[in-house]
């Protein structure tokens, strides 16, 4: 047991929740303001591959983060064009987002590369160890694994909780999705707020799906994040549309993962197709039982028109 | 464009986006001259399974057998891709529709799939990749050549060259899925690292799906972790996360690929290969159809038919002694002699033979 239980066990947990986390951050951000995003799956696959389009066309994989971020502006402005200016049905909208990333990306490979399927290998993120941190005691080894990618990734939960939470900006956004009327009448341009909360959960997705194409991998292949962005939801939902326990739900969906990953490794008793749908049927019960009714923001799904 | 349009009203015109993929497949193809005539010339069809072209698997080498086909014998190839399993019975449909000459089904994903339509299309031609079309009662269908490869042969090879590559004793097995084909070459390659060493430890994992490759990299660096230096990567498209996280940790970690050479991933991590000849067996089943001499029914394929091997790329870089093994055991797998577990059930009744 104490050679499954190491820091690296740690580590993998932490890696796989970044690109749950990101995207989560960005749903959560969209829908306290009242627009219902299930597009994330399809802006994070628009965001891996404009990270992998630009490492590769530029050879510098930061500037690849910044194609992640333009892709991101795209896929989340077509959202708000779609579901806020025009306001088309919201759920209907952002899986035009999920068909459109899925289908295009894919289709764009072999156009940009030649090759079906999977991209060859792009200039990636180097992982830059943290100054000094490491050397702290306890913490300090786990610290060690970490990158300053993770750190940022990590950083915006915080930042993304304080403006939402404690800031003005935060406050309005947070009314237009509690009431768009009350909001309305109380001076905020609530288009406005729902525009830029739409654009800003694609880049945050972008930037999940960027996590796994450069800096995990160096490589963009076809429906690459394998439903992280529907994991995303889930988790806003079971955190009940708040920052600080939803970011815990996806830590315990990437050590769920971490764990039915490699404890493989040691022994071949377990079942792991079991082990793999565990966090699933955990989040379903706990649903189900004491969380109580997943409430949203009261005014979510519902398009702003002014009386 | 009409063979889109056929699927479009086959799927009772709900929009898929198997339809969008497909829509895309065939515009392509219609740039080529022959397309106009469909009616005469025939059209080479294959359905692909999630992992989808560029898997540099047996997707992949379906493709070539479908390209050799269109050398051979004329006519078109059109690749319908799938990404997900609701997908499979609209593009067999389409295929079908279509006007296809063969419709080659890519996988054991597709086996149900693929024996539906077949059963409801008795004059058309399939071959069926990786696993056996039977009816209800269990009578394969005549109207499929469902070819399954004996992978476990194949592995069974590249068991040796990792025991007997491994200085650690610790070997890992990194699968997609664990589907039938998978489970063979794990138990092929497990009896054949017994077979040099039973002390030799074998871990074998599972990423969950064929396409995850970030999974698959978690899943490589914990072995890594426990001191896994070679390693088998039989996890499709995701496997390239394995490429990534080998690389990373330099010299003396190996990687055996399967279904294809894949040494240009990891040029200096790569092993060997355990291969698997499909795009050979769909060229033979095409050219069945096209000389009139299609027969359906299962047909298994192995060393014995030169149908699965080691990679041929780079097999004179393996040193004098391991390439002696792996002819000793070629021998006594074709003679009879060896026979290597296919299941788990046979793998925990296998007993290592002399070399």
């Amino acid at each position: 047991m104490s050679e499954f239980i190491t820091l690296s066990l740690f580590a993998s947990t932490l890696h796989l929740s970044v690109p749950v986390i990101l995207p989560m951050l960005g749903g959560l951000l969209c829908e306290r303001s009242g627009v219902v995003n299930i597009g994330l799956e399809g802006m994070m696959l628009s965001g891996a591959f404009g990270a992998v389009v630009f490492s590769y066309l530029t050879g510098n994989p930061w500037l690849g983060l910044g194609g992640a971020v333009l892709s991101g502006l795209i896929s989340g402005g077509m959202l708000a064009i779609m579901s806020v200016l025009l306001r088309g049905d919201q759920v209907i909208s952002s899986t035009a987002i999920n068909l459109i990333g899925a289908g295009l990306t894919a289709a764009l490979v072999p156009i940009i590369w030649g090759i079906d399927g999977t991209t060859p290998s792009v200039p990636k993120i180097p992982t830059l160890p943290l100054p000094l941190l490491p050397q702290l005691p306890v913490i300090g080894p786990l610290l060690g694994e970490l990158s300053m990618i993770d750190v940022l990734a990590f950083a915006l939960v915080f930042i993304v909780w304080w403006v939402l939470m404690r800031t003005d900006v935060g406050l309005r956004l947070r009314a237009c999705g509690e009431s768009a009327a009350a909001a309305d009448a109380a001076g905020i341009a609530v288009t406005r707020v729902r525009i830029a909360a739409v654009i800003l959960s694609g880049v945050l997705a972008a930037l999940g799906g960027a996590y796994l194409s450069i800096v995990t991998l160096d490589l963009f292949q076809a429906s690459m994040t394998q439903g992280r962005g529907f994991l995303a939801l889930a988790a806003m939902v079971f955190g009940k549309w708040r920052v600080g326990p939803a970011f815990l739900v996806c830590l315990g969906f990437g050590l769920a993962d971490a764990v039915a990953l490699r404890a493989q490794i040691f022994t071949d008793e377990l079942p792991h197709d079991l082990l793999f749908a565990l966090p699933y049927l955990l989040a379903l019960v706990a649903l189900a039982t004491f969380v109580g009714r997943a409430s949203g923001p009261a005014d979510v799904g519902k398009p702003f028109r002014r009386a | 464009m009409t063979t889109a349009f056929s699927a479009f009203l086959a799927t009772g015109g709900r929009i898929h986006r198997a339809a969008l993929f497909s829509l895309a497949t065939v515009a392509t193809s219609a740039f080529m001259p022959l397309a106009a005539q469909a009616g005469d010339a025939p059209i080479w069809t294959m359905i692909t399974d999630q992992n989808g072209l560029g898997d540099h698997g047996f997707n992949d080498l379906a493709k070539l057998g479908l390209d050799k086909s269109v050398e051979a014998f004329g006519g078109r190839a059109q690749v319908i891709q799938s990404t997900d399993q609701s997908q499979f019975v609209p593009n067999l449909l389409q295929a079908v529709a279509g006007g296809s000459t063969m419709v080659v089904g890519v996988g054991s994903l597709l086996n149900d799939a693929l024996t539906e339509v077949a059963s409801s299309r008795p004059d058309a031609h399939f071959t069926l990749i990786d696993a056996v079309s039977t009816d209800d009662d269990g009578t394969p269908l005549l109207n499929v050549a469902s070819v399954t490869f004996r992978e476990q042969e194949a592995a069974f090879l590249a068991g040796i060259v990792a025991a007997m590559t491994s200085k650690t004793g610790h070997i890992g097995f990194v699968g997609g899925m664990e589907t039938p084909p998978v489970v063979r070459f794990l138990a092929g390659y497990k009896a054949g690292v017994a077979t040099i060493d039973p002390k030799i430890k074998v871990s074998h994992a599972f990423v969950g799906s064929f396409r995850d490759p970030a999974k698959a990299k978690v899943l490589a660096e914990g072995m890594f972790d426990s001191d896994v230096d070679v390693i088998m990567d039989v996890a499709g498209g995701g496997g390239r996360g394995i490429y990534d996280a080998i690389i990373a940790e330099g010299a003396d970690h190996w990687v055996i690929a399967a279904d294809t050479c894949k040494g240009h991933l990891a040029p200096n991590n790569f092993l060997t290969s355990a291969v698997k000849d499909v795009a050979g067996a769909v060229f033979y089943e095409n050219k069945a159809v096209h000389e009139g001499t299609f027969e359906g029914g299962p047909q298994s394929l192995g060393l014995a038919e030169g149908a699965v091997g080691l990679c041929a790329d780079n097999i004179d870089t393996l040193p004098a002694e391991i390439l002696a093994k792996v002819d000793a055991a070629k021998n006594k797998i074709t003679s009879g002699e060896v026979t290597p577990p296919d299941t788990y059930e046979a793998l925990d009744a296998f007993v290592p033979a002399q070399l």
